[in-house]
């Protein structure tokens, strides 16, 4: 067998990616060459290397040729201070930027975000070594890499553009990332490049002390960077970053075609151990609290024992680490059931009308629909949430043709489809689930809602709603989407009679399958609604259990960025309690919903609702689309 | 002056100390809310356990005539004659308790407020009170605010011991809270100008006590009052406790903006009522008792207050009229077994009491403690 060719940079910033393979890890199965980032990129188009640490823009303009190495990046959340726009005049009076032509991610992001500012600055590319020297006058330049150390504190005007960035669209930037030619790499090697990683993590200091060494400069500011402006991981708010650009990028025409991020299979990640002796619920909240992983036995332990206000405190610390600026975000979208014709016939469904009911079935007509969509976007509308009923009436074609008609006559995304819906849809046509995610995505699908997930157990999924597809089913459909660069979301209805260990159970698929794609943006759990429904339940759907339940899912949860809270059925009141409960997200501002509301729910709120109790509750409000990219203040 | 620290004031509170205003105002701004929460816990687990009381009881509002014109109020007609207007007659309103007796329903408590009606003689109010204990002599009558009472002595000229004397004789066996609304006078001036003052509300209190009745105590948050005018408000209330010991149970009142002159202001959101209900616990640490009133919190945040200091959930509650007439969309009535449910579901212990917190029934008379199925094949009977 022929050994893996690989090119890495050899920036600092890349050395921690790089420091196991230097080190002779996987020596027999990759060979490692050394070359500028833009140079890597160009070598991988010529085939002269099967993996490349690339700049992120370079995988855009190869997109669909390309795959990219699961849970590796090199990207900010804040300033990154290799990554600078630098002069003698501010950049608002800059009429000329040179670029350097080592790095095309960087000068994406320079010139995506002087468009958004209304700036209009000539760009010219100059070599690397050149680009400090073009700093004059109304010359503005942009420095990357090493360079940038030294070139921060001898201009007046200095831009960090990862700062930049993160203040914009309120993600993560992401630089560089492991790419390559479908196939190139499977997951024993994927493996191989985490671990080369997880490595260099732990090496930090050592990386710093010899870059500074070789390079003379203070290890410790080394160190500092390589610890606290760059992430190294390539997780679900790095891929929403990562979509952002190419959105941003595609809308400005710096690229032509749509563009996903799309990964190697990941390798299945090993069980968790076990801890052999018993922890207190204290330790385990203070651990959980920290970022550490919930084995399941921690989480049932804390379910049925953690006092209710210790969990949720737990909950809010967790949440304050991963949101720390306490902005809360909600989209404006409008919920639209396409059709209630439906041959599933769960006995919680008030809304379904069997195909032979010849009076109440309905599909909306592309009249009713329009006017939908249009009230929309009048009312600051984003996106639409398209769900419906499981019709045999409509083949793949009908929803290609309506989400072409979409996007060519409305700016909204659309979020649509929830797993159950795209199954039936392969099951009709007899296609695989991949094939009808991608004809769905090639016609205009943007992401793909978390519905149905009820609870990921066969045991309570059988009961209450035989005809559904079973739980690796649904989870099947999340890792076709993910795998092929769709965003989705994933949900879970409690209290149909699921004893705890249910409920941690679709925890745990839920955070094992996120472990292998990072296809996730957030987590929505809410009560069966069940006044009207066959189903007669007495179980326990009180806000009390809603809120520890909620609390649970943001310390199991611990690679889904975001969680949020369902005030369309507890009430707006809960729904803000929720936000001290780990919630950094209060929803949609709902235009139309159906379902919910024919059990029961009533609750409606608009935008300034939404965010009087989003501010009464100690936060500052901030729109946002599917992907969590926060938009400018409508 | 400076802002005491969370974790100073957690001291005091842990070493039983009276809390400050400056402590108060610090807890309203203070950025983490279950920690608060988690702090008027305790100091609601040291005085009740898990224990949380409900009892059943009947609303009755008499008439809706009102002299005073307060601005956060949806229920009051000014005139008779008005369209929505009404005036119970006394069989209208003992009907009410004949049908519960009729119905077999064991309520414990009527409770009565009404408007401040000019034209209805004093013995219209006591022959209300000797017809409902005529019908049923053990029922616990908790009847007419410190406002109604304080307009009773000025209209028919008798001090406000005698009103409270001869109100006992019919029947009256306490006073509710109400109509404390704010104390400030600022506040009061712009929202119950014509509503008596501070002073005379506490009198009322007060002289009751005296006279070995016990009473409930009330605030009225989120019109536009400060933070500091709250905690005022509460440092009042502790201050007259102090003095007496006669209140048992204080109750917060979120101000609902439908129907009334505040239209314009949106009512308190969850965070905020939850915060007042543990500061309220905080400082009021001379009164034993703290009461979610779900009728006005919604059942939801009523529970979730369970956590945050309130221990007492008010009762069954049968026609109630002034907050839905503001726009409450809770029930009109919750059955004992249902208020069982969510103080099981919330971990907590139910315990029916009486008006003056005697133990009515506890444990398995309150029906075995099952508060979920948890066996999926029988919770499910699909009714097809």
């Amino acid at each position: 067998m022929s050994k893996l060719r690989v090119a890495a940079v050899s920036f600092l910033n890349a050395r921690p990616i790089t420091h196991g393979l230097e080190r002779g890890l996987g020596e027999d199965r990759i060979e490692l060459s050394f070359d500028l980032p833009a140079r890597c990129a160009d070598r991988l188009e010529r085939g002269e290397i099967d993996l490349g640490l690339v700049p992120t823009a370079s995988y855009a303009a190869m997109a669909g040729e390309l795959r990219i190495v699961p849970g590796i990046a090199i990207a900010g959340f804040g300033p990154v201070r290799t990554v600078l726009l630098v002069g003698e005049v501010p950049w608002t009076e800059m009429r000329e930027i040179a670029l350097d032509g080592a790095s095309r991610s960087s000068a994406m992001m320079l010139r995506l975000l002087t468009r958004e500012r209304g700036l209009a600055p000539r760009f010219r590319e100059v070599p690397h070594d050149d680009v400090l020297a073009a700093a004059r006058g109304t010359t503005g330049a942009l420095v990357i890499g090493d360079a940038g150390f030294a070139a921060a504190d001898r201009y007046p005007h200095v831009v960090d553009l990862g700062q930049a960035w993160c203040e914009t669209t309120g993600l993560p930037f992401v630089n560089a990332v492991w790419a390559g030619r479908p196939g190139a790499v499977g997951p024993a090697e994927v493996a191989l490049l985490q671990q080369s990683l997880a490595q260099g993590l732990a090496a930090r200091g050592a990386i710093a002390r010899a870059f500074a060494e070789a390079q003379g400069g203070d290890p410790a500011v080394y160190e500092a960077y390589l610890t606290r402006n760059i992430r190294y991981t390539l997780g679900a708010e790095e891929l929403s970053g990562l979509s952002a650009l190419f959105d941003r990028a595609r809308a400005a025409g710096l690229i032509t075609r749509a563009v996903r991020p799309r990964l190697y299979e990941s390798p299945k990640p090993a069980a968790p151990a076990r801890s052999t002796a018993p922890r207190s619920v204290d330790a385990l909240l203070a651990d959980a609290a920290g970022g550490g992983r919930l084995a399941p036995d921690d989480a049932l332990r804390l379910y049925a024992d953690a006092p209710t206000l210790e969990l949720g405190a737990a909950a809010d610390q967790r949440r304050r680490a991963l949101h720390p600026d306490d902005v809360v975000t909600y989209i404006i979208d409008r919920n639209v059931n396409y059709t209630n014709v439906c041959v599933t016939r769960c006995k919680f469904c008030n809304f379904y009308r069997p195909p032979t009911n010849k009076t109440d079935g309905y599909v909306l007509t592309r009249e009713q629909l329009a006017q939908k969509f249009q009230e929309t976007v009048d009312l600051g509308g984003v996106q639409i949430l398209l769900q419906g009923g499981l019709n045999p009436k409509l083949p793949i074609g009908w929803y290609e043709d309506l989400f072409r008609w979409m996007k060519a006559n409305f700016p909204l995304a659309i979020h649509g489809l929830s797993p159950e819906e795209v199954r039936y849809i392969a099951e009709l046509e007899g296609m695989s689930l991949r094939e009808v995610i991608e004809r769905l995505i090639a016609a205009g699908l943007d992401s793909i809602p978390g519905g149905g997930a009820e609870i990921l157990d066969d045991e309570i999924r059988y009961k209450i709603s035989p005809l559904k597809c079973s739980t690796d089913t649904w989870l099947d459909v999340m890792r076709e989407a993910h795998g092929l660069g769709l965003r989705t979301t994933a949900t879970m209805v409690f209290g149909f009679g699921e004893e705890p260990r249910h409920i941690v159970s679709h925890f745990e698929r839920l955070r094992a399958l996120q472990d292998e794609t990072a296809g996730f943006t957030a987590f929505i759990c809410w009560p069966f609604q069940a006044e009207g429904t066959r189903l007669k339940l007495h179980d326990d759907t009180t806000a009390m259990r809603y809120l520890r339940i909620f609390a649970l899912a943001r310390l199991y949860l611990d690679n889904f960025p975001s969680l949020q809270v369902s005030w369309p059925t507890m009430g707006p009141e809960v729904g803000q309690v929720g936000l001290r409960f780990g919630g950094n997200d209060f929803g949609s501002a709902m235009i139309e919903e159906n379902v919910v509301s024919q059990a029961g729910a009533i609750f409606k709120l608009g935008a300034p609702d939404i965010e009087r109790y989003i501010r009464a509750a100690g936060f500052q409000p901030r729109r946002r689309n599917m992907r969590y990219e926060r938009l400018a203040a409508a | 002056m400076t802002t005491p620290s969370f974790a100073a004031i957690r001291d005091k509170v842990r070493a039983a100390e009276p809390l400050t205003l400056e402590d108060g105002v610090a807890l309203f701004h203070h950025p983490n809310l279950l920690e608060v929460g988690a702090l008027a816990n305790e100091v609601r687990e040291r005085l009740h356990g898990d224990r949380t009381y409900f009892n059943r009881n009947l609303h009755i509002n008499a008439t809706n005539v009102c002299e005073a014109s307060c601005m956060f109020c949806s229920f009051a007609r000014l005139e008779p004659g008005k369209p929505g207007a009404y005036t119970m007659s006394h069989d209208e309103a003992w009907g009410k308790l004949r049908a519960r007796v009729a119905a077999d329903d064991p309520i414990t408590e009527i409770h009565i407020v009404n408007g401040l009606h000019p034209g209805l003689p004093f013995d219209y109010y006591t022959e209300l009170l000797a017809g409902l204990k005529r019908i049923q002599p053990s029922i616990h009558l908790k009847a007419f605010t410190a406002v109604e009472i304080f307009y009773f002595a000025k209209k028919f000229g008798m001090p406000i011991a005698d009103v409270i004397a001869k109100l006992r004789a019919a029947g009256l066996d306490s006073l509710p809270g109400g109509g404390a609304e704010i104390f400030a006078p600022r506040v009061r001036r712009k929202i119950c100008d014509d509503k008596c003052t501070a002073d005379e509300w506490l009198e009322v209190h007060r002289v009751a006590h005296r006279m070995g009745l016990r009473s409930n105590c009330t605030m009225l948050y989120g019109t536009i009052e400060t933070v500091e005018e709250r905690v005022d408000h509460l440092l009042r209330l502790r201050a007259l406790q102090d003095e007496t010991g006669g209140f048992q149970t204080f109750i917060a009142l979120a101000f609902h903006p439908d129907n009334n002159s505040l239209m314009k202001l949106p009512a308190p959101t969850g965070v905020e009522d939850l915060r007042t209900y543990a500061v309220a616990r905080l400082m009021l640490h001379n009164i034993p008792h703290i009461k979610a009133y779900w009728i006005m919190l919604g059942i939801k945040t009523a529970q979730t207050a369970l956590w945050f200091g309130a221990d007492d959930l008010d009762g069954t509650v049968q026609e109630e009229k002034i907050y839905h007439m503001a726009g409450a969309e809770t029930p009109q009535a919750m059955s004992p077994a249902e208020i069982v449910r969510i103080i099981r579901q919330a971990g907590r212990t139910p315990v029916e009491r009486d008006t003056l917190y005697n133990v009515v029934a506890e444990g398995a008379a309150l029906g075995p403690d099952k508060p979920y199925r948890r066996d999926v094949r029988r919770s499910l009977e699909v009714v097809s």
